[in-house]
């Protein structure tokens, strides 16, 4: 079931990720392809309007395709018995259930399942279904929708807004951001069989198999047990796989029906509407400071969109509580229901939104107040303490981020009066902005399992979405064990291994390190406690003290007492030596509060002509703790960046007022960056563990990597250009028009 | 939502000379044309095929309509080809077909005979990686690893077409291959330590 099912054996030099040869060479297996006997293909069919209700489907065309074996429609769905009435629907909280409705909430909302043998036989019977409808007002437009909407407050008033009158210098704007689409490069997947009429087999894409076991546990009242997740190779998620959504549903509900294996692969044009995104946003910013740069205060007020039938609230004001010191604050927050799926979290949700805003808004209070914006920025910090809960910083490197940017990109060339720097068509300019996320931990368990030889396999039911979760475990076994890499094996990513909680909201590593660490500990005093048996110093021994090594286990300061692993086997008859452990978070959480933060830096050149946007060099630094494993840290936060040049310059989900709809759904109509669009990243880190949030000290990188890129660009763009643009994406016709 | 793609491939290459010529015919004509179109349920057409993928030869019987992505994904189960948008927009599925990279999601599989066609399953040499594979490893040149195997096809064949003169050159003949991690400084990496060897 692990990387290393598979008989691997490549001679390899290279020093890399734990999957890295089942990757390259193919062999690894992501959930749409693992070969199962008698399996058949399923194709999804959307609704064509936006809001109403179905009169009738017309499926008789498509059921005479050969091939076709099923077509599955809320009129003859299998029983879901969480899902038998009114009531239980609401408490499964799915959304909306899928097939269990004539009510159409958005357009592409699944209306039916074509299940046939081959995926060209699917797919040609759902191109010839259609439904009509009853149709109803759609309200797609978010931002006609949100002037309706009142805003209310989110989060406690601190001090008074009245004080912002009494500033020298005042910032008040808006700013927007369209919806943006995950897009993980693997399609949303499920293969589902049933191996018995209550025992459920998944290989399914997403984030955290766990909470996919639990939600089909519920739904069809099943124990937990009877229901395995298999996502050992997940082709990105960026968030979309944190949510059990309707397709996965569809798919094992066709599974059970038709007493067969099913297989559904999401297109890409459905892509865009069931899986998540990013929601539209609007925000107003009144941004106060003295003369000598010191905050006032600040007024944030955000709306985002969401659904009619699901609140989703973005947070995007909770950042306006954890970078600076604002003595005066009011943060003001409402959603905007729209006939579009529902969104969710991606990549630094709701923070990297307001994060645009705010930091867009201090660089322009810099230029006004005539400061440095990296000085600015460190006068105001909340270095000692979360300003919000008044904890300290277990340890918070927000400033030492933002001198080592600073001196990377060499922000001195950087001219305080913009539209200075030109080369021929182009105008050069430098920016920057900062960005930071609470570093959570849950509680996750990991198991090891030694052999004879002393090798050993360490294992979760975590996925690695991507992140390098597979090395860093192995980084952090080897380093608390002393055996050599290459004999640590790393299994996760199946609900059948110690439970973890989603791979998601940077605490994956911070969650499972400390697994891994206890149940070194636990292997450790195991064999211990077996060697007691031949040695009394080996009794009662503290682990701290105690050595492992490929071959066998001694005592610090006692080398003489080495003891083989081999002989401790033969002595005790065993065959393998297994050790459990859990861990997550404790007192430290009411002690400290804890963050990861980060200072992204730019260069970029803008087109005068055509307002085409190029960057130049982008620099970002990151205080993650401890980093257990560079490269793969280092990749998260160069991914992390080209991610939000996509935001800052491309991405856009295009809806159509007209047509109630998304439109340009696919790779050529959303643009996100390729190759050529990024420069190579320039990425370091100040890599001082924490000494609290975990064992391991590592704080989550996956958020802050892109919390204040976009504003970094932005602010850039008007340092080379003079033209302060904020909404996004910064397309080179608004540069133009600016 | 009828789209275009749900149709069947085969059916599209039939209609779509007819379709191209009614966009000159009056809207009813149009109209009376989709209705037709629905109650022709043409039936599959599957046609014996002599393959060579990775040097090694199937005869196989394959829908007409079936792409060379989905034969290798589905019913010769080599998943190495990877699909990220099934349209030719992304670059996950590339192969190489008689050394040429090539969109496995556009080919469609009734054009292979006569051709050789390299996945990613065929591209190391017995036990030893190809020199493209190694360098991503040691590069780190892939997070999630789902546009890798498309990623190691264009970077095996940008080195071949000499096009790694400057890491702008790398790029622009890398940007075929979409990679949502983000995954590009290894990309470029890798391809950089394969061209200079
Ligand atoms: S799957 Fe072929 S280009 Fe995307
Ligand atoms: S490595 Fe995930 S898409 Fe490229």
């Amino acid at each position: 079931m692990g990387f290393f099912d598979e008989p691997f054996d490549f001679n390899i030099a290279a020093e890399g990720r734990v999957e890295g040869i089942a990757k390259v060479t193919g062999a690894g297996k992501y959930s749409a392809e693992y070969k199962v006997e008698g399996l058949c293909h399923a194709v999804l069919v959307g609704s064509t309007i936006a809001a109403g209700t179905i009169k009738s489907i017309n499926v008789a065309n498509a059921k005479q395709v050969a091939g076709v074996i099923d077509i599955i429609t809320h009129l003859n769905k299998p029983l879901v018995p969480g899902l038998a009435d009114e009531a239980k629907i609401k408490e499964a909280r799915l959304g909306f259930a899928v097939f269990h409705t004539d009510k159409i909430y958005f357009k592409g909302q699944p209306i039916a399942l074509v299940v046939a043998e081959t995926f060209e036989d699917a797919t040609y019977a759902a191109s010839l279904i259609t439904a009509t409808y009853e149709k109803t007002e759609a309200k797609v437009d978010f931002k006609e929708a949100s002037n309706a909407i009142p805003l209310t407050s989110a989060g406690k008033d601190r001090g008074n807004l009245s004080a912002l009158d009494s500033a020298v210098q005042v910032v008040e704007q808006e700013y927007n951001i369209k919806a943006e689409v995950h897009n993980p490069m693997e399609m949303h997947a499920t293969i589902a069989e049933w191996k018995a009429p209550d025992k459920l087999k998944l290989f399914d894409k997403n984030q955290g198999v766990n909470n996919v076991q639990r939600t089909f546990s519920k739904l069809f009242a099943i124990p937990v047990d009877n229901i395995e997740v298999i996502s050992e190779f997940v082709g990105g998620g960026f968030g979309s796989g944190l949510r059990v959504w309707p397709h996965t549903l569809a798919c094992i509900m066709a599974a059970k029906q038709l007493n067969r294996p099913v297989k559904l692969m999401l297109t890409r044009p459905q892509m865009f509407y069931s899986v998540g995104y990013r929601p539209a946003a609007w925000q107003k910013i009144k941004l106060a400071a003295n003369s000598d740069g010191k905050f006032i205060g600040m007024h944030h007020q955000a709306k985002n969109g969401t659904s009619v039938y699901e609140n989703f609230n973005e947070g995007i004001t909770r950042v306006a509580r954890l970078i600076y010191n604002f003595e005066n604050l009011k943060t003001e927050a409402a959603t905007v229901p729209l006939n579009l799926s529902t969104p969710t979290w991606m990549r630094g949700p709701g923070d990297c939104t307001g994060d645009f805003a705010i930091e867009s808004a201090i660089d322009e209070l810099s230029y006004k107040l005539n400061i440095d914006p990296v000085a600015l920025r460190i006068k105001n910090l909340a270095l000692d303490k979360n300003p919000e809960s008044g904890l300290p910083w277990s340890t918070n490197y927000i400033n030492e981020c933002i001198e080592k940017g600073a001196s990377m990109i060499n922000w001195s060339n950087r001219k305080s009066t913009p539209s200075q720097l030109k080369e021929g068509d182009w105008s050069v300019g430098y920016g920057m902005a900062v960005g930071a996320w609470n570093a959570g931990r849950g509680t996750a368990s990991a198991a090891i399992q030694m052999q004879r030889d002393g090798s050993i396999t360490v294992q979760t039911a975590m996925t690695d979405i991507g992140t390098g979760t597979g090395i860093s475990m192995q980084n952090i076994a080897h380093e608390r064990t002393g055996i050599a890499k290459n004999k640590i094996k790393i299994e996760l990513g199946n609900s059948n291994l110690p439970p973890a909680p989603s791979q998601g909201g940077s605490n994956g590593l911070s969650s499972i390190g400390g697994a891994v660490v206890s149940a070194t500990e636990m292997l450790k005093s195991k064999l211990a406690e077996y060697a007691a048996s031949q040695n009394d110093a080996y009794k009662g021994a503290a682990v701290n003290d105690i050595l492992l090594s490929d071959t066998g286990i001694s005592l610090k300061n006692a080398n003489n007492l080495f003891i083989s692993y081999a002989s401790i086997w033969d002595k005790n008859k065993l065959d393998i030596l297994e050790v459990e452990a859990s861990s997550g978070p404790g007192a430290e959480r009411q002690k400290y509060a804890f963050c990861s933060s980060a200072a992204h830096f730019c260069k970029v050149k803008v087109n005068v002509k055509t307002g085409k946007v190029k960057l130049e060099r982008m620099v970002t630094v990151a205080d993650g703790g401890k980093i257990i494993s560079e490269k793969a840290a280092a990749n998260q936060m160069s991914g992390a960046a080209v991610g939000g040049i996509g935001m800052a310059l491309m991405e856009e989900q295009l809806v159509d007022e007209k047509l109630d709809s998304l439109v340009a759904n696919d790779f050529a109509g959303y643009h996100f960056p390729v190759n050529a669009d990024a420069p190579i990243i320039e990425v370091a880190f100040i890599n001082k563990p924490d000494p609290n949030i975990n064992p391991q000290g590592s704080k989550g990188l996956g958020e802050v990597g892109i919390i204040g890129t976009a504003a970094a660009i932005a602010n850039a763009i008007y340092n080379a250009t003079g033209k302060r643009l904020r909404d996004l994406p910064i397309t080179p016709d608004k540069v133009l028009l600016a | 939502m009828k789209q275009e793609y749900n149709f069947s491939r085969r059916f599209f290459l039939k209609t779509s000379s007819a379709l191209g010529a009614l966009a000159f015919i009056p809207r009813g004509v149009k109209a009376f044309y989709e209705d037709v179109k629905n109650y022709i349920i043409p039936t599959k057409e599957q046609i014996p095929l002599k393959v060579s993928i990775n040097k090694k030869s199937y005869a196989i019987k394959a829908d007409t309509r079936t792409t060379l992505l989905d034969l290798l994904r589905e019913d010769l189960n080599l998943t190495g080809a990877k699909k990220g948008c099934d349209h030719g927009q992304c670059g996950a599925c590339t192969v190489h077909i008689d050394g040429q990279r090539v969109l496995s999601c556009l080919t469609l599989a009734a054009t292979l005979p006569g051709k050789e066609v390299t996945t990613i399953e065929g591209l190391a040499n017995g036990d030893q990686l190809h020199p493209m594979q190694e360098a991503f490893i040691q590069c780190d040149g892939f997070q999630c690893g789902y546009c890798t195997p498309g990623q190691i096809m264009s970077a095996v064949a940008c080195v071949n077409e000499g096009h790694t003169k400057s890491v702008a050159e790398i790029k622009e003949f890398m940007s075929g291959n979409l990679c949502r991690c983000g995954a590009y400084n290894g990309i470029v990496e890798s391809i950089q330590k394969v061209a200079a060897q």
